[in-house]
């Protein structure tokens, strides 16, 4: 479904991306580690052109985008199948939790008014967060804003929903729930790239993980290799270094969301 | 010099209140004019052309530190030099509240620049990225989900500025202009000098009124546009 081909990117004389070629097919939840600095979020906003790459090829279904050539109607055409969650949300701090949601469906996706309030509603129930459809996002906790974050991105029904650290800015104690969301849209078969730090999610819920260093891709395999059999001395290295104390410590939060 | 009379005192209000409108006018126009020259000055300071932010720079560093009553002058007089020598066209015969309308649009602009950059880059650009990504063009991103962020940020300054720009414009009578100030004026100068504080005392409480109508409907305005941001100061606590 999604294929990236030498995706380059340069912030002035310093390379960040040197050549990511990765494949996403339908249906799959990638996860995307590495240490901080490898570029994942490069990527993943390079991906929905917020900070466009240098170089590359992006094919999505039947559409190839050369990214050096992209015009702004080939941009606007590929975000319409991405959907995005941000790492800090980006609610409409201007608008309700609900508004946030129609905003989307009813300007960019000109669904008739009371189809988007239903649609919202229905998106806003499944995160759990109904009863908060008419709080200002500085009204909701960080995990409640995140949440209502995804359910905007799922609303739009997008071929592919890009997350970008979903949880890195939450509180441990409110990592769960959101977890727990984004575990539910890939039960549903949503096709996903997940850039995360969670081990134990990433581990169940991912089909595949990739992993990335110094802005390359170093390895990547289905989730129990990557795991316990890696190949690669660098992921070993990143691996070891994952402290245990925080792996057992993000297994906990995560468990706690499964038994849920 | 006689004793102050609370019946002139009384009497200046009805002397120089018909004066009000020229001076509402003044104010408004300016408003509107230097508003919207202060769009395009911020435009040009926060866009990719250099040489539109050199010029806009430039622009806000000579108007800033002109003192206004300078500028009042120079507008009155140099104007319509400049525009006859350079254009051919005469507008020595224009009314004398243009040139203060000008004068004064021309000053707050960049004043109004500066309020306008600050509350357009105090919005997070994330949040246009948002609705980039919920599929809105670069001016719906904008004028749905900056622009009411940005006007929220923008308007304490903006009622500050506007304050400043309304004591200015009370200068406007050294040229002439026959407004609120200039019917004092003249009025102090038909009773011989006499009656200046009485004069003076009606005109300083007709300009309190004005600031008190001005500053809570600046606080009207805040308080009904910035829902999202005062609501959740109070009752947040109460959510979480």
């Amino acid at each position: 479904m999604l294929k990236v081909r030498n995706f380059k990117k340069k912030y002035h004389q310093h390379e960040v991306l040197k050549g990511i070629d990765i494949e996403v097919n339908q249906g799959d939840v990638v996860a995307l580690l590495g240490p901080s600095g490898s570029g994942k979020t490069t990527f993943l906003r390079g991906l929905a052109f917020l900070t466009p790459g240098d170089s590359g090829v992006i094919t999505f279904d039947d559409q190839k985008i050369n990214i050096e050539s992209a015009t702004p109607s080939d941009i606007k055409k590929l975000r319409r199948k991405m959907g995005f969650v941000f790492q800090n949300f980006n609610l409409f701090a201007n608008k309700t939790a609900i508004q946030n949601v129609e905003e989307g469906l009813i300007i960019g996706h000109k669904v008739s008014k009371p189809e988007a309030k239903r649609r919202a509603t229905e998106a806003l129930k499944k995160v759990g967060l109904q009863q908060y459809a008419n709080h200002y996002p500085s009204q909701l906790s960080g995990g409640q804003a995140q949440r209502v974050g995804i359910a905007r991105a799922a609303a739009l029904n997008p071929e592919i929903i890009l997350l970008d650290e979903p949880t890195s800015a939450l509180d441990p104690e409110l990592v769960a729930d959101v977890l727990q969301v984004i575990k539910h849209l890939a039960d549903e078969g949503k096709t996903m790239i997940v850039v995360t730090h969670e081990m134990a999610f990433a581990r169940d819920v991912a089909d595949k993980v990739v992993f990335m260093d110094k802005g390359l891709v170093v390895e990547q395999n289905e989730p129990t290799s990557f795991f316990d059999d890696p190949k690669s001395p660098r992921l070993k290295e990143f691996l070891s270094r994952i402290s245990a104390v925080n792996v057992a410590d993000n297994s906990f939060e995560y468990e706690k969301a499964v038994q849920k | 010099m006689p004793p102050f009379s609370f019946k002139f005192f009384l009497s200046v209000f009805g002397q120089v209140l018909p004066y009000l409108p020229v001076t509402l006018l003044i104010i408004i126009l300016s408003i509107i004019f230097s508003s919207l020259l202060g769009v395009i000055i911020a435009r040009g300071q926060l866009g990719s052309s250099k040489v539109w932010r050199t010029v806009s720079q430039g622009y806000v560093f000579v108007l800033r530190s002109t003192p206004p009553i300078v500028l009042l002058f120079l507008v009155f007089y140099g104007l319509p030099k400049l525009l006859l020598l350079s254009l051919n066209i005469n507008i020595n015969d224009w009314q004398k509240s243009i040139f203060v309308i000008i004068a004064l649009s021309l000053l707050f602009a960049s004043n109004l620049a500066e309020v306008f950059k600050s509350a357009y880059l105090s919005v997070n650009t994330g949040q246009r990225e948002a609705a980039l990504m919920v599929g809105l063009s670069e001016w719906q991103a904008f004028y749905r989900i900056t622009l009411p962020q940005a006007i929220v940020v923008a308007l304490p300054n903006f009622a500050n500025t506007v304050a400043a720009l309304i004591k200015d414009a009370a200068l406007a009578y050294v040229i002439g202009l026959l407004d609120m100030m200039g019917a004092g004026d003249n009025l102090i100068s038909r009773n011989f000098g006499h009656h200046s504080l009485e004069t003076y005392l009606a005109l300083a409480i007709i300009y309190w009124i004005l600031f008190v109508i001005i500053e809570q409907s600046a606080k009207y305005l805040e308080k009904y546009l910035g829902k999202g941001h005062t609501i959740a100061s109070k009752s947040a606590e109460v959510v979480a």
